[in-house]
């Protein structure tokens, strides 16, 4: 879809139209399943429905009807970690920070991975990793100062390394 | 080797329900029928047939353009008046709405059992006002739905 039909679509859905609203949902799901599906596990359908309900109540607010899945990623991420902390299946992190970019073991089992981190720490990896996005780009999306974020990832090498070195 | 990151999917009952929470005033129901998809969809889908036996305003419904699965639907109440309808039917999900009103189904398999949504609401002024008070007043409507597609399934499959 070209991104002049796509602002047409987010405008006609502001508007209240159903089939525009619905052809709108059809385009984000994946997108929002994509980001929720490593952040939330196992919740992951529950984060997606629930961050797309808040993307759909909230879509009359959006100014900018071009930058709808920017808008869209910023709620994904907040919902996902949301809704995987209060499900309680967090288990204490094994992993307390991020694996380095490009660690072998991140391509080899990913699930792993994501399955050791705290759902915060899943959610910088999503969009650094994922979404390919620059350290203050992520700790502006989670509410962080990039000095944290950094400090994180630094961490994260060693400690990463540490325990698939076992 | 890229890594194969874990993707969440969203079902057809679960985005009508998202599309139900975001339409102000809609209503939405969800049951889990006894009857396998195919014979589910094979009566809810047939809108011409289905609906008028499943609502009671509704006295005929007709279709009368057709693209893929963007069809145009004409309906008419047992009070004679005319709605014109923009339709999405494909299996698992219908979307239709006209000037005044939008409706919704959705359906999903279970294992033998199929899990059903349904939706509906207004386009009338005011619907984002009176929101909580048309679900609470719609609430009858989607359940009586469903019983009824329930009933007629059963009907239809012996």
């Amino acid at each position: 879809m070209s991104e002049p039909d796509r602002v047409e679509l987010v405008r006609a859905a502001q508007r209240g139209d159903a089939l525009a609203m619905q052809e709108l949902l059809t385009l984000l799901t994946p997108y929002v399943g994509r980001l929720c599906g490593p952040i939330a596990l196992a919740d992951g359908p529950d984060a997606t429905q629930e961050a797309l309900i808040v993307i759909f109540r909230n879509l009359r607010q959006l100014a900018e009807p071009a930058a709808v899945f920017g808008w869209a990623r910023a709620i994904a991420v907040r919902e996902a970690v949301r809704v995987a902390r209060s499900a309680g299946r967090a288990r204490p992190s094994e992993l307390p920070e991020v694996p380095a970019k490009g660690d072998p073991q991140l391509a080899a089992d990913i699930r792993d991975v994501l399955d050791r981190l705290a759902p915060e720490h899943r959610a910088v990896l999503v969009l650094r990793d994922l979404e390919g996005l620059d350290e203050q780009t992520v700790g502006g999306l989670l509410d962080v100062p990039t000095g944290t974020v950094k400090s994180r990832l630094f961490r994260a090498r060693r400690s990463f390394r540490k325990a698939w070195g076992r | 080797m890229t890594p194969n990151w874990p993707v969440a999917d969203l079902d057809p009952v679960r985005r009508l329900a998202v599309l139900a929470e975001a339409i102000p005033g809609a209503v939405f129901a969800e049951d889990v029928l006894d009857a396998p998809f195919d014979q589910v969809w094979a009566v809810a889908g047939d809108l011409e047939n289905a609906l008028p036996a499943l609502l009671t305003d509704v006295r005929s419904m007709r279709f009368v353009e057709h693209d893929g699965e963007r069809l145009v639907a004409e309906a008419r109440s047992h009070l004679g008046l005319r709605d014109r309808f923009d339709v999405v039917l494909r299996p698992g999900w219908c979307l239709m709405q006209s000037g005044r009103l939008i409706g919704g189904m959705a359906a999903v398999a279970d294992g033998d059992r199929t899990r059903f949504g349904f939706l509906g609401g207004l386009r009338l002024p005011g619907t984002r006002l009176a929101g909580p008070a048309l679900r609470r007043l719609g609430r009858p409507i989607g359940r009586r739905f469903l019983r009824r597609l329930g009933e007629r399934v059963a009907e239809v499959t012996g």
